[in-house]
């Protein structure tokens, strides 16, 4: 085992660490995430069925409807969201649902943003990350 | 403000909007004229609840005028339209926290037809991704699509990053759409609004060849489909999108890639988006809201006409539609047919699962898309005239 350290961009600081999941295609909450559970329902993600609660998501891009900032906020107040998010381009409902997260639920997820699929891409699922968001480094035991 | 000078509910509201603009890059907040923000508990949950009422509590007010979305349910006639108690007093939670903080409670998602009405050139910050589009094209004011939490924020500060379609360098069109058939039913408008929705990506679209007689309400399904299947947040119509009279104009210089929108195309995005000929447990026309126009034309449609047994039929629109159709007659011409006009909601934000609504037939591309994205409710897509002629006797 040795540690991978990928670096990307700080979005919202803290710490995180979790069990990776890990998707190459375009991800939403907004119907996407079952809130109640954390396990992901939409039915055109590819990793469909997996549970994001106390993960480390992984995903290149947003897409969908503006009210994913508030489907991820529902998974955090039922204690269901992901420990942090590590994204290619900026996930806009990523930023705020995580900034709201700590202003309503006292509630800390990183996001780290600039980390492409090339990258991350041959991770298994399941890999241990520690992830630093205010530095924006994730560092993945494989 | 971040210290909490101008209040708990500002600074709230310049925590989430200044993380915002950080992350985007923007160099500078910008005052806005109108901010549209989202109201249906089906998507914000508890937690949009308890945000909405922290900000409530906190003392917040909205500094400019703010137009309401529609809620998850009817807000007058809830009760006959099956909605458990339990779930209308969670919406009106969210309701009462709206009228706290100042929101022009029109329950529209086309607010640009009932209450907000900005002019060319103005900067607004609107949620619903499909008023954002028609803000942009047709409008000619300037609006990224505000994301929820953000919309609140943005209210509250009368403020909004500036990045994104606010700047000129981002609203010059980068790929060209050429429509190349001339009959276009009404099913049409709302799948070229797809078929670019799922064929621009992030680059600004300019479409050529819309007929002459095109309308605002036409316009309005086209860009609902586009924001449904993509990241799509303007539409360049030569024309009709201010400042680009001519598709140099849109493109500002831009080498344009070029596509063909053809038959076939749009006979692949129907087939696409039909997923099953089952017997529909509802027939809904609105998404987005019908104007009072489109009332009047669902009515003489269902002219003389009687639904089929068993067959449910809803056109969901604003309440300031709705009350002009019972002034003018046809809301009576609809009902007689056994048809129901809802006010305030709109299906894809109604819990239509809840209600025992499985199978869903209708010509809007957007309730297609969203409702069937968790796989449990199986949509069938067809043009107006033809889903009328099946269902009614």
């Amino acid at each position: 085992m040795k540690p991978l350290l990928l670096k990307g961009r700080s979005l919202v600081k803290g710490n995180g660490r979790g069990g990776a999941v890990i998707s190459q295609k375009a991800f939403t909450f907004a119907h996407g995430v079952d809130p109640e559970t954390g396990i992901v329902t939409d039915v055109r993600s590819d990793v469909r069925g997996m549970n994001v609660k106390g993960k480390v998501l992984f995903y290149p891009f947003g897409k969908g409807s503006t009210t994913a900032s508030a489907w991820f906020l529902e998974t955090v107040r039922l204690g269901n969201s992901p420990a942090a998010i590590v994204t290619e381009g900026v996930d806009l409902s990523a930023v705020i649902g995580s900034v709201m997260a700590r202003l309503i639920y006292s509630k800390e997820i990183p996001v780290v943003s600039g980390i492409p699929r090339s990258q991350y891409g041959s991770l298994g699922q399941g890999t241990e990350v520690y992830l630093d968001g205010g530095k924006g480094e994730v560092m993945c035991v494989v | 403000m971040l210290r909490g000078d101008s209040g708990e509910a500002k600074q709230l509201a310049m925590e989430i909007v200044s993380k915002v603009g950080e992350a985007v890059g923007a160099d500078q907040l910008v005052p806005i004229k109108s901010a549209h923000v989202l109201a249906h508990y089906s998507s914000l949950h508890d937690a949009g609840v308890e945000v909405l009422e922290r900000f409530a509590d906190a003392g917040g007010r909205f500094a400019v005028p703010t137009s309401v979305d529609p809620a998850s349910i009817d807000l007058q006639n809830w009760r006959n339209f099956g909605i458990p108690e339990e779930y209308a007093r969670k919406q009106f939670r969210l309701c009462d926290a709206y009228g706290k903080l100042g929101g022009m409670r029109c329950w529209s998602c086309v607010q640009y037809q009932v209450c907000n009405f900005p002019k060319r050139g103005e900067i607004v910050a609107w949620a619903e991704s499909s008023a954002v589009v028609f803000a942009n094209s047709v409008l000619g004011c300037r609006s990224n699509k505000i994301t929820a939490g953000m919309d609140i924020a943005c209210a509250i500060l009368g403020m909004t990053p500036r990045f994104g379609m606010l700047l000129d360098e981002n609203r010059k069109a980068e790929v060209s759409f050429r429509l190349s058939i001339s009959k276009l039913s009404d099913l049409d408008y709302r799948s070229i609004g797809f078929f670019i929705g799922r064929n621009a990506g992030a680059r600004v679209p300019v479409l050529v060849g819309l007929p002459g007689t095109v309308t605002s309400d036409q316009i309005k399904h086209l860009g609902a489909g586009a924001a449904a299947a993509g990241p799509v947040t303007m539409i360049h119509f030569p024309g009709i999108t201010p400042g680009s009279s001519t598709v140099a104009e849109s493109a500002g210089g831009n080498m344009l890639e070029e596509l063909e929108v053809t038959r076939s195309a749009l006979d692949d995005t129907e087939e696409d988006l039909n997923q099953t000929s089952e017997p529909p447990d509802l027939v809904a026309f609105g998404v987005p809201h019908l104007s009072v126009n489109e009332l009047g034309e669902l009515a003489r449609l269902l002219e003389g006409r009687k639904l089929k047994n068993g067959v449910k039929m809803y056109a969901y629109t604003s309440s300031q539609a709705y009350d002009m159709a019972e002034r003018t007659g046809i809301s009576t011409s609809i009902e007689s047919s056994g048809a129901r006009i809802t006010q305030s909601t709109d299906a894809e934000i109604s819990p239509l699962k809840a209600l025992g609504f499985n199978t869903v037939l209708t010509n809007s591309a957007k309730l297609a898309e969203i409702a069937s994205s968790e796989g449990e409710i199986k949509m069938e897509y067809a043009p107006q005239k033809e889903i009328i002629e099946r269902v009614t006797k």
